[in-house]
């Protein structure tokens, strides 16, 4: 693949190991060269790797397979994800898991990454609707500059939100940028 | 924790006021100096060649990458001073400050001098930061003031080394200090091997600029704070489009770069009219596109006649991303949370 193809969340294959985009960043100054700055976790090992690659360059796409697998339980040593259809349970260490812990609600339908049949990560529904559990309520007058206020979900992540969503409401989250979107009513 | 503290997208409605806002700003302070308005093609049989940008194929043509070359063809056909609000295209610029498509606002002034543009860029970041204000509240602040910084002065400052801005790739690579080589030449293959002296130094000249902006200049920028920098004084290597002069010992092309919180807003030039030496200029983009492999592009063989005769008038022209300008004007630092754009593409 051509780095122009690069994303947050592509996979690389490098030095024998799969990669994967964890953070993502393009400049270009002036008329000047692009330069694809990147975060990268090892698949594999969970190690993070910076590099830098520059317009023209050429990469390898890593061959990673995905399965459709529920979320069951954080345990100890890691979290257990389920095939709906076969019922074969298999365990992730939290490394691999990474921020995605965040958004990982029991029965929560997720994909699991595999490499040489070795479970390496999960990719998450890119929206998820999540349940504010604790939040201050929103202060009058305060609106014109920064109208959001910090709020617990139900997975004990902290978000901000708008002033006018309450505990107890729910509301539809960006699994890539960890950003409230909107108000989920009923 | 990712976006946290983010102050987030605009919302709709302050979006649509501050766009209307900022458009009219725009006008006003261009029209109030005598600028004529122009619209010109979207799809062009010919897009400025750059070494770096690549254009979006819309046959026969493309899609303009910038509007340059048709506003110099206007000014060759005596339009006198114009602008221009244009959306633009460049294939797989994405990120926080890049978009695939986004507005570049271009004028002209004729029979005028850099510091012009660079007073235009000033007046339009204060209105644009004013009209932001009055709708998104205490936003952000305009900068106080601004410096006037070389290219070669800057680039000592923060090297050690002094240029002399028309150094072959090799003069230019003994003289980089140690990690700033290392970061160009890589041993990675490419350009900077090739057989061609004109595309090793054009390609060497290149990278470090983007190295040292990366390294070295966006820290320097980060350092002036409330301040807007104009980066004059570039390196004739690196010229572009604009006139090159020799004068105490350096060899200086007349081309500024405006940043303003650290985001490079605008790109102005003395205008290059002699057509000899500006096919010359495009002939040698078009040998490092392809020795990168590079999409080949036609030369605006339209635009080269016209340099030609009647010729292009004594002008200064700069181009200036509006999206970021707006971005910056609402204190934000991602431009899809002010643009209106509505999703995908």
């Amino acid at each position: 693949m051509d780095v122009s193809e690069l994303r947050k969340n592509a996979k690389l294959q490098m030095d024998g190991h799969p990669f994967v985009v964890t953070e993502f960043n393009f400049v270009k100054p002036g008329k000047g060269q692009g330069l694809y700055k990147c975060k990268l976790k090892n698949m594999i090992t969970g190690a993070t790797i910076d590099r830098t690659w520059r317009s023209g360059e050429r990469l390898e796409a890593a061959n990673v397979e995905s399965r459709r697998m529920q979320f069951l339980f954080a345990g100890a040593d890691g979290f257990t994800f389920m095939d709906s259809e076969n019922y074969e349970q298999v365990e992730l260490s939290s490394d691999l898991v990474g921020d995605d812990r965040n958004f990982l609600l029991e029965q929560l339908e997720v994909e699991v990454l595999f490499y040489n049949n070795r479970p390496v990560g999960v990719t998450l529904p890119s929206h998820i609707v999540l349940k504010i559990v604790e939040s201050e309520p929103g202060v009058k007058g305060d609106s014109a500059n920064n109208p959001t206020k910090l709020a617990t979900l139900e997975t004990g992540y902290k978000i901000q939100v708008p002033l006018f969503v309450k505990e107890g409401e729910r509301v539809k989250i960006d699994t890539r940028s960890g950003e409230y979107i909107e108000r989920v009513n009923g | 924790m990712p976006g946290a503290l983010s102050p987030g997208p605009l919302p709709w409605d302050r979006r649509v006021a501050v766009w209307d806002a900022a458009l009219t700003a725009v006008r006003g302070h261009l029209r109030g100096q005598g600028l004529r308005e122009v619209s010109t093609p979207v799809r062009v049989a010919a897009p400025a060649i750059e070494p770096y940008i690549d254009p979006i194929a819309a046959p026969p043509g493309w899609l303009a990458t910038s509007p340059e070359l048709a506003m110099k063809r206007l000014l060759c056909r005596g339009s006198g001073p114009i602008f221009q609000l244009s959306h633009v295209f460049r294939r797989a610029e994405v990120g926080d400050r890049h978009s695939e498509e986004f507005h570049l606002l271009e004028w002209y002034r004729v029979d005028a001098g850099l510091a012009a543009i660079e007073r235009d860029v000033e007046a339009i970041v204060a209105a644009v930061f004013a009209a932001a204000d009055a709708i998104d509240h205490g936003a952000e602040r305009a900068p106080g003031r601004w410096l006037k910084a070389s290219f070669f002065e800057v680039f000592a400052a923060t090297t050690g080394v002094v240029l002399r801005g028309d150094e072959d790739d090799g003069a230019l690579r003994e003289r980089l200090p140690a990690g700033l080589r290392a970061q160009v030449w890589d041993g990675r293959p490419g350009p900077l091997d090739s057989a061609d002296p004109g595309v090793r130094s054009l390609s060497a000249w290149t990278a470090v600029f983007s190295a040292w902006s990366d390294g070295h200049l966006g820290p320097w920028l980060s350092g002036q704070v409330g301040v807007g920098v104009h980066l004059g004084e570039f390196p004739a290597a690196l010229a572009a489009l604009s006139q090159v002069e020799v004068r105490g010992g350096r060899a200086v092309a007349h081309r500024v770069e405006s940043h303003v919180g650290g985001v490079e807003l605008a790109n102005g030039y003395l205008e290059l009219r002699d057509p000899a030496e500006q096919r010359r200029r495009f002939v040698a983009v078009q040998a490092l596109r392809g020795a990168l492999g590079a999409p080949g592009l036609p030369l605006d063989e339209g635009f080269l006649a016209e340099l030609a005769g009647p010729g292009l008038p004594a002008c200064v022209g700069v181009a200036l991303g509006l999206d970021r300008l707006v971005m910056l004007a609402c204190g934000r630092r991602r431009l899809q949370d002010v643009t209106l754009a509505l999703g995908a593409p």
